[in-house]
C-alpha cells in the first residue's frame, strides 16, 4: 500500500452484532461512548430480507429446500431445523467458513453472519439461571467456580427483560427464578391436561409451565404484539420477537453515536505491549478483501463462543505466544453444548372437537427436577424439557396408507393431540473438548481456521437416557397412548448453545475473564458471549448473555471514566 | 415486496384486523400470474400423463380441486429434475413404467387411458405393497437424516402427491383454509371457531 492512512479511532469497538454485540452497542452508546460495531456479514433490511409471511407455494421446493444446493454449500448448516427454504439465507455458506473435527467426533457449528447474527434465527427461549447453576462447579469440584452468584446478576436480568420483553408465567421455583414477565401465552387443550396430570403425579417436584419466550404478548417499548404467524426464524416485520435487528441496534442507532460497519471480518486484535492494552482491531473487508485497522479505547469481543476464541488465538503476540489474553492457557478450552435429543412423544386422548388457533412460536417447559432436592446416583446435574402438543393436519398422511376421497376428507381435518417432551441437558466442562488454530487451512478471507475437538462424555449420555425414561413416565401419567421414547444421537453444536472457550473465574491462572467479563490479562478487553461461561446449566443461555453484557458494559464505562482502562 | 411494504406502512398490531384474506389473495394471484406455465424437465409426456392420472387417484377433486387441478405433476417434475438423487429418480421412473405394464397386462391399455376403477385397482395394489414394505424394511438413516436407500416408487409418488397438493395454493387456501396471519392465539376452542383478535 502506498498511502498511510491513520486508523479511525472510537471510544469502543464491538465485534459482532448478534445477541451480545447488539446489547453492547446499545449500552455503550446510551452511556455516551462513540461505538463502532464490526459485523462480518451483510446488512439486513427487514422489509426485504424477512420472509415469514411468504406462503409455502411461493417458495420453489415448497419447503423441501433446495437439497442439492444445500448439500453442496450448507452441508452442516442444513442440520439446523431453522435453515429452511425461507431462512437458509441467514446461515453461512460452509465452503467459505471451513473447520475440521476429529474422525468419529463430528461437531455441528451452526453460524449466521449478517447484521443481527444468530439473533435473527434464535429459538427465543429466555430463562434465568439460579444459584443451583452458579454454585454447581464449586459444589462438584469441577472446573472453576463461577465468580458471580445469582444476586450479582438478578438486577441485570430485570434490566434486560424490561427492555427485551419476555412472556412467561411466574412459578416461584428456586431452580428457575421468575422474571419481569409479559402475560404468558396460552397452553392448548392437551398441554393443560398433561400439566394437570404431571402436577397430580409429581406435585411441586415437576412443574410444567408455558415457555418463557422473548416474544411480545402485548405492545412493548414501541414494538407490536405477536400476530402468531409462527416461523419467527424467518424474521418478523412487526419486530415482535427480540433480536438485535428488531430491538437493540435501533436503540443504539437512536443515540447517534453508533457506527455499524458490515462486511468487516475481524482477523485479530492489536496489542500494545507498553500499555498492555488492546488498541484496535485488524479487519478484512469482505467485499474488497482489503486489510483495514480500527482503533478503540475498549473492545467488546462478542463474535460468538467459538469465533471469539478463534480471534484471540489468532492474535498471538510475543507476550502471549499461545493467544492473546491467554496466560491461563484456557482460551479455546472447555467447549460445551447442551446435550439434546432425549425425550418421548405420545397421543393424548380426548379434546377431538377442539383445536388451537394461531401458530404459537413457543412451547412448554419443564424446569430441571433431577439433582435439585435429592441426589441422583447415575449422573451429575440435570436437564429440562421443552415440548408441546399439537394436532397435525395433512402431514400425518405421509406415514399412513390409503388414497382417494377418504384420505382427502380425513386429512382436511385434524389428527389426535400429540404431545412431546424434548430434553436439554447440562454438559460438563472438560479440557478434552477444545479448539485450536489450524495453520494449514484458511477461510475465504485467508484467516487461519480451527480444529474442533469435542465429544459428549458419560455424564451427558446418562442424561440423554434419563430424558427418554422420565418423558415416557410423564406421558404415561397423563394417560398418553402409543408412547414412543427417543434418544437421538446429535453431534455437539447442534443445540446451538455452545459455551466455554474463555471462561470467567476468580483466579487469573485458571480462567480468562473476571467477574465483570474483563480479561484478566488485558484490562480494556471484555468478552460477553457464550465464551465466558464456566458451566452450561441446563437452561437456554441467551438471556444470561444479555444480562452479563449489560452488566459488563456498566462496569466498563465506570472504569473507563475512572481512568482505570 | 409489496405486501410487506404495505404491512410496514400500516404499522403495528392493528394491521391484522385490516388485512383481509381477499387483499392477501389478490396480491398473491398477481405474483402467480407472472409465472410461465410449466414445461416438463424430467418426465416425458407419457410419464407425465401417468403422474397426472395417478396423483388425481390419490387426491381426487371433490368439492375442491384435486391433485390435477393443483398441478401436482409440475411439482413432481421439478423434484425429479432438480431435487431427487439419480437413484431416487431412477426408482421413480421405473415405478411409472411398472404402473404402465400392470395396466396393460390387466386391462389391455396404458394407465393414463384406464378407467377410474381400473386406475384405483392398480393404486390399491401399490398401496398394499407399500404397507408390506414398511412393515418389513428396516430403513437405514445415515448420520444426518438422509435416507440411504432410495424410497420405493409408490412411497415417493404418494408422498410427493401429498406435499405437492397440500403446499399448493389450492391446497393451502381452498382445501386447508390456512391463515398465514391468524392474529391471535387461542389454546383450546371448538373446531370451526373464527379467530377473534
Amino acid at each position: 500500500m502506498t498511502s498511510v492512512k491513520k486508523p479511525e479511532t472510537h471510544d469502543a469497538i464491538v465485534i459482532g452484532s448478534g445477541i451480545t454485540g447488539g446489547w453492547a452497542a446499545k449500552e455503550l452508546a446510551e452511556k455516551g461512548l462513540k461505538v463502532l460495531v464490526l459485523e462480518a456479514g451483510r446488512p439486513i433490511v427487514p422489509e426485504q430480507d424477512y420472509a415469514e409471511h411468504v406462503p409455502v407455494y411461493e417458495v420453489k421446493f415448497r419447503g423441501m429446500t433446495d437439497r442439492k444446493q444445500q448439500l453442496k454449500t450448507q452441508p452442516i448448516q442444513r442440520m439446523c431445523y431453522a435453515c429452511d427454504e425461507w431462512a437458509g439465507k441467514f446461515f453461512i455458506n460452509d465452503l467459505e467458513h471451513p473447520y475440521t473435527s476429529d474422525p468419529g467426533k463430528p461437531f455441528a457449528w451452526i453460524r449466521g453472519r449478517q447484521v443481527g447474527g444468530r439473533s435473527i434465527m434464535w429459538g427465543r427461549q429466555s430463562y434465568r439461571w439460579s444459584d443451583l447453576d452458579f454454585e454447581a462447579n464449586l459444589k462438584d469440584g469441577i472446573a472453576v467456580d463461577w465468580p458471580i452468584r445469582y444476586a450479582d446478576i438478578a438486577p441485570w436480568y430485570d434490566y434486560v427483560e424490561d427492555f427485551a420483553g419476555i412472556s412467561g408465567q411466574a412459578e416461584s421455583l428456586a431452580q428457575l427464578p421468575d422474571g419481569h414477565f409479559l402475560p404468558p401465552m396460552e397452553m392448548n387443550c392437551a398441554e393443560v391436561a398433561v400439566k394437570e396430570a404431571v402436577a397430580s403425579r409429581y406435585g411441586r417436584e415437576r412443574v410444567m409451565t408455558i415457555g418463557r419466550a422473548a416474544v411480545l404478548t402485548r405492545t412493548h417499548n414501541g414494538r407490536a404484539a405477536c400476530h402468531y404467524c409462527g416461523p419467527c426464524h424467518r424474521g418478523c416485520i412487526t419486530r415482535s420477537y427480540f433480536s438485535s435487528v428488531n430491538a437493540t441496534l435501533p436503540a443504539a442507532e437512536k443515540t447517534g453515536r453508533m457506527t455499524l460497519r458490515p462486511f468487516s471480518v475481524v482477523h485479530s486484535l492489536i496489542f500494545d505491549s507498553q500499555t498492555r492494552r488492546v488498541t484496535g482491531v485488524r479487519v478484512i473487508d469482505s467485499q474488497t478483501k482489503k486489510a483495514l485497522e480500527f482503533q478503540g479505547k475498549i473492545i467488546f469481543l462478542c463474535a460468538s463462543t467459538i469465533e471469539s476464541a478463534r480471534i484471540l488465538l489468532n492474535s498471538a503476540t510475543p507476550e502471549f505466544s499461545n493467544g492473546l489474553a491467554n496466560s491461563s492457557g484456557q482460551v479455546g478450552k472447555n467447549l460445551m453444548d447442551h446435550i439434546m435429543g432425549g425425550g418421548a412423544a405420545g397421543e393424548i386422548p380426548g379434546f377431538t372437537d377442539r383445536i388451537q388457533t394461531g401458530n404459537r412460536p413457543n412451547g412448554i417447559y419443564v424446569p430441571r427436577f433431577k439433582n435439585v432436592s435429592n441426589k441422583e446416583k447415575g449422573f451429575l446435574r440435570g436437564y429440562g424439557f421443552q415440548g408441546g402438543a399439537a394436532r397435525r393436519r395433512w402431514t400425518r398422511g405421509i406415514d399412513e396408507s390409503g388414497f382417494g376421497v377418504g384420505l382427502k376428507e380425513s386429512l382436511r381435518g385434524y389428527g389426535p393431540w400429540e404431545m412431546n417432551f424434548h430434553g436439554f441437558g447440562e454438559c460438563l466442562p472438560s479440557e478434552d473438548n477444545f479448539v485450536e488454530i489450524d495453520k494449514d487451512h484458511v477461510d475465504a478471507w485467508g484467516i487461519p481456521t480451527l480444529k474442533i475437538h469435542c465429544a459428549y462424555g458419560k455424564n451427558e449420555e446418562a442424561l440423554l437416557n434419563d430424558m427418554a425414561i422420565e418423558a415416557s413416565e410423564m406421558l404415561a401419567a397423563a394417560g398418553a397412548r402409543n408412547i414412543e421414547p427417543f434418544r437421538q444421537k446429535n453431534p455437539p453444536g447442534l443445540a446451538i448453545h455452545e459455551m466455554g472457550t474463555a471462561r470467567m473465574g476468580r483466579d487469573p491462572k485458571t480462567s480468562v475473564l473476571n467477574a465483570h467479563n474483563q480479561a484478566h490479562d488485558v484490562k480494556n478487553l471484555f468478552m460477553t458471549d457464550g465464551a465466558c461461561m464456566a458451566s452450561t446449566a441446563c437452561v437456554n443461555p441467551s438471556l444470561t448473555y444479555m444480562a452479563l453484557t449489560a452488566r459488563a458494559c456498566d462496569y466498563a464505562v465506570s472504569e473507563l471514566k475512572k481512568g482505570e482502562l | 415486496m409489496q405486501r410487506r411494504e404495505a404491512l410496514r406502512l400500516m404499522g403495528g398490531a392493528s394491521v391484522f384486523s385490516v388485512l383481509s384474506t381477499d387483499w392477501l389473495g389478490a396480491s398473491l394471484h398477481a405474483q402467480m400470474a407472472q409465472k410461465a406455465p410449466g414445461t416438463l424437465q424430467a418426465l416425458t409426456p407419457a410419464q407425465n400423463d401417468i403422474v397426472v392420472a395417478m396423483s388425481e387417484v390419490i387426491i381426487p377433486a371433490t368439492s375442491t380441486p384435486g391433485a390435477k387441478g393443483a398441478k401436482v405433476n409440475e411439482f413432481i417434475d421439478l423434484i425429479m429434475a432438480e431435487w431427487a438423487t439419480d437413484q431416487e429418480k431412477a426408482a421413480f421412473l421405473e415405478g411409472l413404467g411398472e404402473a404402465e405394464r400392470r395396466a396393460k397386462e390387466l386391462f389391455g391399455h396404458g394407465f393414463a387411458a384406464a378407467s377410474a376403477e381400473e386406475q384405483a385397482a392398480i393404486v390399491q395394489r401399490f398401496d398394499e405393497e407399500l404397507d408390506v414394505y414398511r412393515e418389513n424394511e428396516n430403513k437405514e438413516w445415515s448420520g444426518f437424516w438422509e435416507l440411504k436407500t432410495a424410497l420405493p416408487f409408490f412411497e415417493q409418488m404418494r408422498r410427493l402427491t401429498l406435499v405437492g397438493y397440500y403446499t399448493s395454493e389450492i391446497g393451502q387456501q381452498q382445501e386447508l383454509k390456512v391463515e398465514i396471519i391468524p392474529g391471535a392465539l387461542h389454546g383450546c376452542v371448538p373446531e370451526g371457531t373464527e379467530v377473534k383478535q
